[in-house]
């Protein structure tokens, strides 16, 4: 199977981590260029080519609301990365994080004994 | 799809089944080890971030039981149930992982520990029955992980919108 062109594959969209921060931001509800930007901090130019990308792959859509475009949630496009990860690997992922965290802990409660 | 995978090589019959998650933890296997064999360990990393867990019984020998309960950060419990069939101190630990016991579904993981340097390398392997049985396991872990504010919340509630079907 070829490999998908970056803008046509939710995969590559979501790798790039300030449009994941702008996908988390638009769950909450749609909102115009502008307040992402500020809220990001990063310049609207750069926030609204995040979000082209994000609408050609399918995870943004956007309408025009009086004078303003508002961007919103298309999470129908995060399907396939939704089913791909799993929650099982999740799961014993973050479980390994914390046996690290209490590990530590009882190593260091080792020696100080 | 196709479920007979005739002609693939053996390597790569059960990758579609198949899950296999590893970490290098900065401590001797034994301590490693020892995380895994007491609930007073076990409660205190079991589950993703915000997890706790509430414990009915456990018995940490070949063919003994933790029953637990799984409480999520959005106050959902889920049932568990482990029972381990393996158990090679400090080397490895097969389980069998369930919602209770009888779980036609549970499924077996094995647990390997091997020393790297003065670290150790902590591997979990689970080989699923059947694809049908991974893609259950994935779903109902899809389940567990709900209520969470990361990214995996917005994954759920991506799949909410799907299931309902998005209007407007």
């Amino acid at each position: 199977m070829a490999r998908a062109a970056t803008t046509s594959d939710a995969f590559n969209a979501i790798a790039e981590p300030q449009r994941r921060d702008i996908l988390v931001l638009l769950r909450a509800g749609e909102r115009p260029v502008t307040d992402l930007a500020q809220e990001l901090g990063m310049t609207q130019p750069r926030a609204s080519k995040h979000l082209r990308v994000l609408r050609e792959v399918g995870l943004v859509r956007d309408r025009k609301a009086g004078k303003q475009r508002l961007y919103g949630l298309d999470a129908r496009g995060l399907r396939p990365v939704h089913e791909w990860t799993g929650g099982f690997e999740r799961f014993w992922n973050e479980s390994f994080d914390r046996l690290d965290a209490y590990v530590q802990d009882l190593k260091q409660a080792g020696q100080e004994e | 799809m196709s479920a007979t995978g005739r002609g693939a090589p053996a390597r790569s019959a059960t990758a579609d089944r198949e899950i296999v998650i590893s970490r290098v933890i900065d401590a001797p296997r034994e301590l490693v080890f020892e995380a895994f064999t007491e609930v007073r360990h076990l409660s205190r990393w079991w589950g993703p971030d915000g997890f706790t867990t509430t414990t009915q019984s456990f018995e940490f020998r070949v063919g003994g039981e933790w029953d637990f309960v799984m409480h999520g950060p959005d106050g959902t419990d889920y049932t568990e149930w482990i029972s381990w069939t393996e158990i090679t101190p400090p080397e490895r630990i097969a389980l069998l992982h369930g919602e209770s016991r009888g779980d036609p579904n549970a499924f077996e993981s094995v647990l390997t520990f091997e020393p790297d340097g003065t670290a150790t390398r902590i591997e979990m392997r689970t080989v699923f029955p059947t694809k049908e049985l991974r893609d259950e396991a994935v779903e109902r872990y899809h389940a567990i992980e709900g209520g969470r504010q990361t990214l995996s919340n917005l994954a759920d509630y991506v799949t909410e919108v799907v299931r309902t079907g998005a209007e407007g």
